[in-house]
């Protein structure tokens, strides 16, 4: 079969920029574990409280190790749960200092909530049934916004809090 | 009816043809490709 000269050449570029990104797909998926972020666990999306991380008194961010953060969130129609402060207002706002690794572990009561702190790699769907978690290292300064970005109904937009990262 | 020719039917084999603008065409769509993509892959791992 003949080929044009050129024709051989983008061939050999698209064949080999499609080698590129399958080895980098499979980098991510073997090699760094990247995988959807609720997987495997489930969860009665009526009785939230039964699982430990979700109980009231374990809501909100915990340091379990230097420099290692935990956060447990119970997402519902229209609010996030990060639990109470020491005077028992709802806490709206976390703070870690830089360069910590956090682990958000967070589900829902009722419909599917979307889980975005934006300006940083945390983005999750929360499905009622499942617990979704995605571990990020805080890398930069600053104060990022919790935003729902999954419609959820009338009262989406008021579904907000702050993460706020310290030097 | 006239019977095609099997000139007519024959894919042409031209090897003076000339590609030079399908080759720049297609290669800067995929240089596009590319610079998106890493682009994008560059903003994950600086966030």
């Amino acid at each position: 079969m003949h080929l044009h000269k050129f024709e051989k050449i983008w061939l050999v570029f698209g064949m080999g920029s499609l080698a590129l990104f399958l080895v980098i797909i499979g980098f991510a998926a073997f090699w760094k574990g990247t995988h959807p972020q609720s997987h495997i666990e489930i969860i009665d999306p009526e009785n939230v409280e039964a699982h430990e991380s979700f109980k009231p008194e374990n809501l909100g961010l915990r340091e379990v190790a230097e420099g290692k953060y935990i956060v447990n969130i119970v997402a519902s129609a229209f609010n996030y749960d990060f639990g109470t402060d020491t005077d028992g207002k709802p806490v709206k706002k976390i703070r870690v200092p830089k360069g910590s690794t956090v682990l958000f572990q967070i589900t829902t009561k009722d419909v599917v909530h979307g889980f975005q702190v934006a300006g940083t790699n945390v983005n999750m769907m929360v499905e009622p049934g499942h617990v979704s978690r995605l571990e990020t290292e805080m890398k930069n300064v600053g104060e990022f916004t919790v935003v729902c970005n999954e419609y959820c109904g009338i009262g989406h937009h008021q579904m907000f809090a702050t993460v706020e990262v310290y030097e | 009816m006239a019977k095609p020719t099997k000139q007519q039917t024959e894919p042409q084999h031209n090897p003076s043809i000339n590609l030079k603008g399908t080759l720049i065409a297609v290669m800067l769509l995929g240089v596009f490709i590319l610079a998106t993509w890493f682009g994008c892959y560059y903003l994950f791992l600086s966030r």
